[in-house]
């Protein structure tokens, strides 16, 4: 019982830096859809179910290991470094699509805009881009590893997780509120360009990533520099 | 088409007499506002203030006698626009002979603060107390522009101008309508709408990422008067990467873009503080309506002047701009028909829009004055000391 | 009605124009000194945090900080500690010494670099570790926030950072 109170003061604590963390992929997915409180209810549900999978993949792995904080710094740069790219290609994909339609539009002259090729894309997309967030470590995340690995158990390792995560999972009812934004119709079109300017963010960071394992160059970067440098101090 | 004896758009230009009685408050207050300059030793200096006070108020009994606001506040905005480059280059090359911010002045707490950072440092703030800005709270002899001042002088023109400090604060906004007002024709005429919203997408992604990062997102990879300014010294591929990138937008955003299209692209589909003050736009007792029974069938002049396509069909039905609209003054200087005026709200529309517009230009000329005269008369000074 | 609602509405653009005309005469010194009241601060990513501990070193002092730790995962800057260096006029040519770094009393890391007089010269840090926590840092400038040496005012600035 002790532990399960730990778990949830850990991840209610915790919550800002979560939902700072996963806000800029959250926030601007939920803004663009269409919908209304109980689908933007749903899409959530959906988004948080899968961070809890991408946190629980590391709590198997950390107690595996028995590691306090899982895997070594290499392969987790390469980790991040793909959820990364994955990020930035799915908030891109969801940006760019052509938009269409709505079949269930209300009212004629009311247009509905949809994210995603068909209704059937959100569901999954929901889910991955929250195992793609649950994949960086945080930092409340490696104190909540540290703790989970401590246990003598993976039921228990699981369990501190999942009560960590219901404790964290708190700080993100108030993203509901973008629901009933979405009356103003410049507000989908602004979600839209938001991840597409995100996009590129997390491209980038997905670059920095594969510099830092090595799979880029530096020579480049060095030529880059002198001459940036030659031109400033000219 | 209104009548000529009751028309603004009209009238004949206000008499000299009167016009002069209008300014002489105006004249005044900013001769008491430039005191203090005056008393500095140094003929440059004396001279540098007069001189800017003398292009202040001149261009104030301009706005008086011919009862035009856009073209003489847009005479002031540009001079601002590329004099404040000027005399900032000039200190930064005469205190360390380069534009770069060195990693120790950082370090020390001594870059200047921008108002452009206010919106990334809400969330931080409010979360961590911290302000993610390599500054510093108070003034200091060796960064008198502190966070402190800097909020203070935000505050100050939110309350007086709102949006309109798009029009009458903003250097950066004169280097963008300097650079649109080259061309005599556009030559890129279709906009797409849509791209207005698009500085609100910058907003929430720099205010979500800043948040996540705790890193200022917009100074760091985004602002195109990096190139103008100072940026941070170049010492690794990224640093470089994030100076190109900085050249890259201003060129295209505040060069080429508003040269094609006659617009302030940079402003209307780019900024991020454009949108924030947006926020304000309504907070101001001053805005400009539309009244519909004097538009009647539409000419659409207004639309197709406004420098930031604050205006559209839906927002001429409602009668009145939208919140990007900064209080330039153009579309009421362009209607013929007296449908665009200035408004103070509570009173009825299209009643005293002369007066309206006098309440708004004293408040806004006096901002103006004091902060963008000051900046002229500093780059003035540092001109004619060159030439001298 | 309408007339009340024009009569704020007059009243409230005359306030403006005093706002306006009197803001600048005492605003900006009330704000300032209500701003240095407010537990605000500069993040420490800038500032280095706060000070630990003084070792006494021969004819200087080093100053350890309080390590600053990575905010979140979308930061680019790792967790530091910030080591300072004071005064730099008083400092040998050549550092090499021994820091702890959390205060167990046993030293973290061997930070060693040059420390010309030469307010202009390019700075070169190393840092080797002795424990876990810290990175290694071979003939780093300024990298970064986290991992670099600068010389502020009189003192050597160093940030190593930490695993």
């Amino acid at each position: 019982m002790g532990g399960v109170a730990e778990a949830l003061a850990l991840g209610f604590g915790s919550g800002p830096v979560c939902i700072a963390s996963c806000g800029p992929v959250l926030l601007p997915w939920l803004g663009a859809e269409p919908r209304g409180l109980r689908t933007t209810g749903w899409l959530l549900t959906l988004f948080l179910g899968g961070r809890l999978g991408g946190y629980l993949a590391f709590a198997v792995v950390a107690w595996a290991a028995g590691l306090a904080i899982p895997v070594d710094l290499h392969t987790r740069t390469l980790v991040f470094g793909l959820a990364n790219f994955g990020l930035a290609a799915l908030l891109g994909f969801s940006a760019c699509v052509p938009r269409r339609r709505c079949a269930k539009a209300p009212g004629e002259g009311q247009t509905l805009y949809q994210v995603g090729p068909t209704e059937r894309f959100r569901p999954p997309a929901a889910v991955t881009l929250g195992f793609l967030t649950g994949l960086n470590l945080c930092p409340p995340f490696v104190t909540a590893g540290v703790r989970a690995a401590a246990t003598r158990s993976l039921p228990g390792a699981l369990a501190f997780f999942v009560f960590f995560f219901v404790g964290t999972a708190a700080w993100f009812l108030p993203s509901l509120a973008v629901s009933p934004l979405r009356r103003f119709s410049a507000v989908p079109v602004v979600a839209r360009m938001t991840m597409a300017a995100l996009a590129i963010y997390y491209a980038y960071l997905g670059v920095v990533c594969a510099a830092s394992w090595r799979l880029v160059p530096s020579r480049a970067g060095n030529l880059v520099i002198s001459i940036t440098r030659m031109v400033t101090h000219a | 088409m209104p009548d000529p004896a009751r028309s603004i758009a009209l009238a004949p230009p206000r008499g000299i007499g009167r016009s002069l009685l209008l300014t002489v408050p105006m004249a005044l207050f900013t001769l008491l506002l430039f005191t203090p300059v005056l008393r500095q030793p140094g003929w440059p200096v004396k001279l540098a203030a007069l001189a800017t006070w003398a292009f202040m108020i001149a261009l104030f009994l301009l706005m008086m006698r011919t009862r035009k606001t856009y073209r003489w506040r847009r005479i002031f905005f540009i001079t601002l626009g590329f004099l404040f480059p000027v005399g900032f280059i000039w200190d930064l090359v005469a205190l360390r002979s380069s534009m770069s911010i060195p990693m120790e002045r950082m370090l020390s707490g001594d870059t200047p603060f921008c108002f452009m950072v206010i919106p990334m440092t809400l969330i931080p703030a409010a979360l961590t107390k911290t302000i993610i800005f390599p500054g510093s709270i108070l003034p200091t002899p060796s960064n008198p522009h502190s966070i402190a001042m800097m909020v203070a002088l935000w505050l100050l023109a939110t309350v007086v101008l709102g949006k309109a400090w798009c029009s009458y604060g903003c250097f950066f906004g004169g280097l963008d309508e300097g650079f649109a007002s080259i061309a005599k024709k556009a030559r890129i005429r279709k906009i797409n709408p849509k791209w207005r919203l698009a500085p609100w997408a910058i907003l929430v992604a720099i205010v979500l990422l800043s948040a996540a990062t705790y890193e200022p997102i917009y100074c760091m990879w985004l602002c195109p008067f990096k190139a103008v300014t100072e940026f941070p010294e170049v010492r690794s591929a990224q640093t470089a990467f994030q100076f190109g990138i900085f050249i890259a937008l201003f060129l295209t955003l505040v060069v080429v873009l508003p040269f094609l299209t006659k617009r302030r692209t940079q402003c209307a589909f780019f900024c991020p503080f454009g949108a924030f003050q947006s926020i304000f736009s309504r907070t101001s007792v001053f805005d400009i309506r539309i009244d519909r029974e004097k538009c009647g069938a539409g000419c659409v002049l207004c639309q197709n002047n406004c420098p930031t396509l604050a205006i559209d069909q839906n927002s001429i039905q409602a009668g009145k701009t939208l919140t990007s609209c900064t209080r330039c003054g153009a579309c009421v200087d362009v209607c013929r028909k007296d449908a665009a005026v200035w408004h103070i709200k509570g009173t009825l529309l299209g009643v005293t829009p002369e007066r309206a517009r006098l309440l708004y230009l004293y408040a806004a000329w006096v901002f103006a004055s004091m902060f963008g005269g000051s900046i002229i008369a500093n780059s003035l000074q540092k001109l004619i000391g060159l030439v001298v | 009605m309408k007339r009340l609602t024009a009569i704020l509405g007059y009243g409230a653009a005359v306030l403006t124009i005093v706002v306006a005309v009197a803001g600048p005469l005492f605003w900006f010194g009330i704000f300032s000194r209500a701003a240095a009241k407010t537990p605000l601060r500069i993040d420490p990513m800038y500032t280095g945090g706060e000070p630990a501990r003084i070792i006494a070193g021969d004819g200087y002092q080093i100053a350890v900080y309080k390590p600053v730790l990575k905010r979140g995962p979308l930061s680019q800057t790792a967790s530091f500690v910030q080591i300072v260096w004071k005064p730099a006029s008083a400092l040998p040519p050549a550092i090499s010494d021994p820091v702890d770094l959390d205060g167990d009393g046993r030293p973290d890391c061997v930070v060693s670099f040059q420390a010309s007089r030469d307010p202009h010269a390019k700075l070169r840090v190393s840092v080797r570790p002795l424990t876990a926590l810290v990175q290694p840092m071979n003939e780093v400038g300024k990298d970064s926030f986290s991992s670099l040496i600068a010389r502020v005012n009189d003192t050597i600035l160093v940030r190593v950072p930490l695993r």
